[in-house]
């Protein structure tokens, strides 16, 4: 592949030196951080949304703790962030092709493989580093706010995610080598996150397919997942072949 | 001589349309080679093909003897290509992205180093330190020669690169282009006749998906100009004009302002015994008879019919 670390470095710059450093990490980071205080005020929030001594109406709310604060990170991941992953990353090829730098380096000793491979990898790169990034900040600042943090739970929950998140960034990478719009993709893209969010009802797909990683994360905080080793290898071997397929794809693609 | 470019038979066909029916052509290694036709003749969709970015329908091309058909890197780099509209990342400098390309043809660092300065030179962009995002047309143009040059290609291949850019920015392309003349073969499509005439040396004419022809700037034109006689007379212009008009083998006379003629003929040998006879006959001097000059552009539109 050759060209393949020049062009890397080129999209390593890109993300350092354009909007992209700032959106993704700057959403995880803003829920990393405030996930451990909405956790830990969450009593004091609701409270303020009741009429006061009017209605009667008594909510107990239980002792905040950890958990809470991990729960909350591990559900911004799975929407929020989730959601980010699929709009940003659905131009992550046709984004070249519509500004037409791709006709410029793939006119240059750069395979097409040696692009799709270089932009997975940075594009997963900055997903996973703003990801532990921020599992590391929540992790902290549940300690400093709870004074317990147990730190194999959050990590456990923030892998098994990532595991499902780089599926997507696949995924992306595949639905922006094959349509132009970036619109398309990120449809194709929460068409796929609703069909499997609606397949884990069904028994065999949870247990064997990404379908079983949706709430995994939010299950292993709470001490109540499943086993999760296929969904996880599927979701692996899933992730390997739509990079396969993008680069397939990609290689027929006219510029 | 060997050939930079060779192309047999080559057709594309998109849907009901045929971009390219047929097309035959030969670029000779060293030239400058104008790729002319009017817009929509199918001059993009060559370039696209020749760079391994389109596949084609039927036929074959090749650069350097190797087919284009899933061009591979070696192929790629012993070429240099400049797009119609090249897109530059706009949050890099010009001196930035020529190391990038550099870098994608693995040139060593020193030599890369020297390379980019003198690029940057030859594109006039030496001390400019603004983003390529704020780069006029014309900047973005020389730039887009500039790194179509980084890997000093054997194959130079420009698609329309002086179009949309005002008369100094197209002098500027030009003459980076001239300036090549003889260290590397010139691919180059326009629509531009005047560019053509004066940085090329050879031209094939594309029309409709078709090469309708393919030669040498001045075997054109003196093909061309077989059909053009300058006559010059002493006196009596007016009546000669009438006279040759009323040949059978005259299709069309024009009135120089120096009072000559210039006969468009059907039978060059025919005409050139018939008018100094003609001539004689009336008691009148010959003062001139000669082949015309034919330009360019008026090969282009007899070639074309004139729908450019």
């Amino acid at each position: 592949m050759r060209g393949f670390g020049a062009f890397l470095r080129k999209e390593v710059s890109e993300i350092v030196r354009t909007w992209r450093i700032w959106v993704l990490p700057g959403i995880v980071l803003f829920f990393a951080l405030s996930g451990p205080v909405l956790a830990r005020f969450q009593a004091e929030l609701i409270a303020t949304l009741l009429p006061a001594g009017e209605s009667g109406l008594t909510i107990q709310v239980s002792e905040p703790t950890f958990a809470d604060a991990y729960v909350q990170w591990t559900k911004n991941l799975s929407q929020i962030v989730l959601f980010a992953v699929i709009i940003m990353f659905g131009g992550m090829i046709s984004g070249e092709k519509r500004s037409g730098t791709a006709v410029l380096v793939l006119t240059k000793p750069l395979s097409r493989a040696a692009f799709v491979v270089a932009k997975f990898v940075s594009y997963a790169g900055l997903l996973v580093v703003a990801v532990i990034v921020g599992a590391l900040l929540t992790w902290g600042e549940t300690y400093a706010i709870f004074g317990e943090a147990p730190f194999t739970q959050i990590a456990e929950a923030t892998v098994v995610w990532l595991v499902f998140a780089l599926l997507f960034v696949a995924l992306m990478e595949l639905f922006s080598a094959a349509l132009d719009s970036q619109a398309g993709a990120a449809g194709l893209g929460f068409l796929i996150w609703i069909l499997l969010g609606t397949g884990a009802l069904w028994g065999p797909l949870f247990r064997y397919s990404p379908a079983g990683l949706i709430s995994a994360p939010n299950a292993l905080i709470l001490g109540q997942a499943e086993p999760l080793m296929w969904p996880i290898l599927v979701s692996v071997v899933l992730t390997l072949v739509c990079l396969l397929a993008s680069v397939a794809v990609f290689r027929r693609r006219e510029l | 001589m060997n050939s930079a470019i060779e192309i047999a038979a080559l057709t594309k066909v998109y849907g009901e349309k045929r971009a390219l029916d047929g097309v035959d052509l030969q670029v000779p290694e060293g030239s400058v080679f104008g790729f002319l036709g009017p817009n929509g003749a199918g001059k993009t969709t060559t370039l696209r093909i020749l760079t391994g970015l389109a596949r084609p329908t039927a036929g074959t091309a090749r650069v350097f003897g190797r087919d284009v058909v899933g061009a591979t890197n070696e192929v790629r780099a012993d070429i240099g290509f400049l797009p119609d509209v090249p897109g530059f990342y706009p949050w890099m400098t010009a001196t930035e992205f020529l190391r990038f390309a550099g870098a994608l043809f693995g040139i060593g660092k020193s030599e890369l180093d020297a390379r980019v300065d003198a690029l940057v030179e030859l594109a006039g962009l030496t001390g400019v330190t603004t983003k390529l995002g704020g780069y006029s047309r014309g900047m973005r143009q020389r730039l887009g020669v500039a790194q179509a040059l980084i890997n000093a290609p054997k194959l130079l291949m420009l698609d329309e690169p002086t179009s949309a850019l005002d008369p100094i920015g197209r002098k500027e392309v030009l003459d980076m282009i001239e300036s090549l003349g003889g260290r590397t073969t010139v691919f180059f499509s326009t629509h531009i006749l005047s560019d053509v005439e004066r940085v090329c040396d050879t031209v094939a004419i594309l029309h409709e998906g078709r090469v309708v022809t393919q030669a040498p700037i001045d075997e054109l034109k003196a093909r061309y100009g077989t059909t053009k006689l300058v006559v010059e007379v002493t006196e009596a212009a007016d009546e000669f004009a009438e006279r040759f008009g009323r040949q059978a083998w005259v299709s069309e006379i024009e009135r120089l302002d120096d009072g000559a003629l210039v006969l468009t003929v059907s039978d060059i040998e025919l005409a050139r015994t018939a008018v100094p006879a003609m001539v004689a006959e009336r008691g009148v001097g010959l003062r001139r008879l000669e082949s015309g000059e034919v330009s360019l552009e008026e090969v282009f539109v007899d070639l074309v019919g004139g729908d450019s």
